[in-house]
């Protein structure tokens, strides 16, 4: 279970900064050079509120996922790597 | 009321200084367009604003999400104030803006259609929605010059810019402010396009001609976005005074040097056009240079403005004549007091912007 | 110069006129549903307007159509007739839904075929809010349909007093309509500020607003026209304030100045200070963030005392009906001298440092405030007062 799980994660991490970069239209910044633990919000990448409900539409589209409460996407939203374990668990 | 800056986006390019180079070339063909029809040899010609004319990457960056819309939006009223010079004190809400628009951000608008059938209702994009409402270029405008002071943005189809004038100088009055931002913004898009074919007679060779008077006069869709900076105070690089007005009778309109000539294809019936050009007053129209907008007047203010301030009568673009008219046949050093705007508007009224030096 | 309110109108899901409102506040009737008016699978309760003379969409826009409707009782209210002609009259109207051209069946059609009937196209053309109401009543005047996303129609009623105060007209006909349209309630479902409940504005636990339709418009008269035509009203128009947040697209600038600065001024306008103000008609969405920063803002210029209320209980957001709804509201407490309690608040939020009034209360002061904040970034403030009125000629 562990070891498919250290198998998939890259892969979604991957998709995840493919996808944030192409819809958030962070200009400028291609999706390698996000890194896994870097802060997503405010100092970090610089994404705010309006980026946060477009990555809930995103989750939504391409995972299945719904985030319902958006006091948890605080949590789930703080980097790559915890929304990459997020879309892991909830696949 | 005096334009103390002026910033322009169309066809043409970006800068005043870009439509002085756009009016000394004259008329240049449209671009032509692949429409989304089942027949693919339809094309449809439009006046659309280049890519590189609003690829301005420290703008952009700060503005990363914005639509066409919003960017040349922003990007005319943040060269509307440098060109005046007037530093803005961010402080105090010195600055309001009045945004006129047609038609609005309806790219984006049919964009979020896109996700709601693609889709579904529950998963469309919120940044999309964002973008679709009028007012996202106004809020870009406010937060990347940092102005603080009172913001509207209109949607008419009849004297976009005719009404923000007499608003903004009724603001200005009242001092609630003490510079006003006017700018008047549309936006080409596939399916205006395409509406614009089934309602307007399109030009075929691409030439919206003002001077026809046609009952059924031919236009060419075009965008762009004007800013002008305005003031009752007298200002270093004060272009002109600008003063709007309605009449209901042509006889009346006072004796400028100039007329220019409105008519674009847009609003219908061009023939009451005929007795608002006497011989003695020389006639201009400008439309072909930028193509037909309900808020093609923002653009001709900017020429007559640009005329004032040179002291230069630019050659009419497309120059047909069938009521030899006094035409403005070429450019060249002239004693310009007054030029005055005149526009027949879909509601059938007739809006006069004079524009005095 | 003096500006006077001589006639209101009002139609929303909480009454098709003004006495039907108050009836409503009295009973705290509060008539949401699921949306009827559309296919939609979305779960969020709406505020629709129930009414036969309602227009759906056939051959005018409904916004349209609900706008005709308080126009009417405006003028009614005023004692008009629906011809201008000949009078120095300007219109100003607030909407949203009706600046676009957002037909799905129409646009549907044409992504599938290239090609589409006209007839959406028709509507939409014809439906500029304030060009076709001008047209309808022959008002010769300026005419604005302001855009201002949820404060369209009190910055409509700004636009006016402008105009009247530099004599561009005599006579103002301003507010806002806006129509419950599945465009925006999708767009406000994915910001995730939709409640599937019903809304409770400044509540601990609101979670978002509900989306709501109508029209508020008030028909407002300098002096000397209302005087020489020998119409009294008590009511008027005393100020307006507007500043732009320069923040954020959706977010309000979280210190609250942009909303602090549109109030000062509309208080500076009318010539009043805050301790003039009796209650204030609060913009109060239910959403997290706008009640928070506008409670925090309302206790800072107030104090903790203040009166206030939203009304977004009994109507939904009727984005930019809204502004013109809400000082139709507060011009008719004024009148009536009592507000209602603001439906849906149970317990206050310890991040708000006021609570709204939670029963039906009776002032008695001579001015009142509405206040609306919007999208991108607009905040407008509104003061209305009852004074003596103007006294026409024997």
């Amino acid at each position: 279970m562990e070891d498919q799980k250290e198998m998939e994660l890259p892969e979604i991490r991957k998709k995840l900064k493919e996808l944030l970069v192409e819809n958030l239209s962070l200009e400028g910044i291609k999706p390698e050079e996000i890194k896994d633990d870097e802060i997503l919000f405010g100092e970090g990448l610089g994404l705010d509120s309006l980026d946060a409900v477009e990555i809930v539409v995103l989750l939504q589209r391409n995972f299945g996922i719904e985030v319902k409460d958006m006091k948890e996407g605080q949590k789930i939203f703080y980097s790559i790597d915890t929304l990459a374990n997020y879309v892991y668990e909830n696949m | 009321m005096n334009i103390a800056g002026i910033g322009i986006i169309s066809t043409r390019g970006r800068g005043i200084d870009s439509l002085d180079i756009a009016l000394r070339q004259g008329w240049i063909a449209p671009s032509q367009t692949k429409s989304h029809s089942n027949d693919q040899n339809v094309f449809y010609p439009a006046y659309r604003v280049k890519k590189e004319t609003i690829n301005d990457i420290t703008i952009l960056k700060k503005i990363r999400r914005a639509d066409k819309f919003s960017k040349m939006a922003v990007m005319a009223a943040r060269d509307a104030v440098i060109d005046s010079g007037i530093q803005i004190n961010h402080k105090e809400s010195e600055v309001g803006i009045i945004l006129a628009t047609a038609f609005g951000p309806h790219v984006t608008t049919f964009r979020f259609l896109d996700d709601i059938i693609d889709y579904g209702d529950g998963s469309v994009s919120p940044t999309t929605f964002s973008h679709s409402v009028h007012n996202a270029a106004a809020s870009y405008i406010s937060s990347l010059l940092n102005i603080r002071g009172p913001t509207v943005t209109i949607t008419q189809f009849a004297s976009p810019i005719h009404q923000s004038l007499i608003l903004a100088k009724a603001w200005l009055t009242e001092k609630r402010c003490k510079y006003v931002l006017i700018g008047c913004v549309d936006v080409c898009g596939n399916v205006m396009e395409y509406i614009c074919n089934q309602k307007l007679r399109i030009a075929n060779d691409g030439k919206i001609r003002p001077f026809n008077f046609s009952a059924s006069p031919s236009s060419v869709p075009g965008e762009g976005s004007v800013f002008f900076m305005t003031t009752l105070e007298n200002c270093q690089n004060k272009y002109c005074e600008i003063i709007p007005a309605y009449i209901t009778n042509c006889d009346t309109i006072e004796k400028s040097d100039i007329n220019i000539i409105e008519a674009d294809g847009m609003a219908g019936d061009e023939t009451s056009y005929q007795n608002t050009a006497p011989v003695d007053v020389f006639a201009g129209g400008y439309s072909p240079i930028f193509g037909s907008m309900k808020i093609i007047s923002a653009f001709h203010c900017t020429v007559s403005a640009l005329m004032l301030k040179k002291q230069i009568r630019y050659a009419c673009p497309v120059q047909d004549n069938p009521y030899d008219l006094n035409l403005i046949t070429k450019t060249e050093s002239a004693e310009i007091k007054q030029i005055c705007c005149i526009r027949k508007n879909c509601a059938n009224k007739t809006d006069i912007i004079k524009l005095i030096r | 110069m003096k500006i006077f309110i001589t006639g209101i109108g009002g139609i929303s899901a909480a009454g098709r006129n003004i006495t039907e409102h108050l009836e409503s506040f009295q009973l705290m009737r509060r008539n949401a549903g699921t949306v009827s008016l559309f296919d939609t699978f979305l779960p969020y309760p709406v505020f629709e307007v129930k009414s036969p003379l309602i227009n759906k969409q056939k051959n005018e826009m409904r916004t349209l159509s609900l706008a005709m409707s308080a126009l009417k009782e405006a003028l009614h209210d005023a004692g008009l007739q629906k011809d201008f002609s000949g009078i120095k009259t300007g219109v100003c109207l607030g909407t949203s839904v009706a600046s676009q051209l957002n037909d799905i069946d129409f646009y549907r059609t044409y992504r599938n075929t290239g090609a589409a009937d006209m007839a959406a196209v028709d509507r939409f053309l014809k439906g500029n809010l304030a060009e076709a109401v001008a047209r309808s009543i022959k008002a010769s005047g300026p005419s604005i349909t302001v855009v201002n996303a949820c404060s369209s129609g009190a910055d409509a009623i700004g636009v006016a007093l402008s105009w009247l105060r530099n004599g561009v007209c005599d006579i103002a006909i301003a507010g806002g309509a806006d129509e419950l349209n599945r465009v925006p309630l999708c767009g406000f479902g994915a910001l995730g500020i939709l409640s599937k409940f019903l809304c409770s504005p400044f509540d601990r636990d609101r979670s978002g607003l509900n989306l709501g339709e109508g029209a508020g418009i008030l028909i407002l008269e300098t002096e000397e026209f209302s005087r020489l035509r020998g119409k009294k009203s008590v009511l008027r128009l005393a100020g307006y304030g507007a500043a732009a947040d320069a923040y954020h697209l959706t977010a309000p600038r979280p210190d609250g100045s942009g909303l602090e600065s549109a109030l000062r001024k509309s208080l500076a306008d009318a010539n009043i200070t805050p301790q003039d103000v009796c209650f204030v008609n609060a913009h109060g969405t239910a959403t997290h963030d706008n009640d928070k920063v506008e409670g925090i803002m309302l206790e800072k210029i107030f104090g903790q005392q203040i009166k206030f209320l939203s009304t977004k209980g009994y109507t939904g957001h009727t984005l930019g009906a809204a502004g013109g709804l809400e000082a139709a509201f507060t011009a008719t407490a004024l009148r009536e001298g009592w507000i209602p309690a603001s439906a849906g608040f149970v317990q206050q939020d310890e991040n708000i440092p006021v609570r709204p009034i939670t029963e039906q209360t009776q002032i008695n002061g001579s001015f009142a405030v509405s206040t609306s904040l919007a999208f991108g970034g607009n905040n407008a403030s509104i003061v209305i007062s009852k004074d003596q009125g103007n006294q026409p000629e024997p």
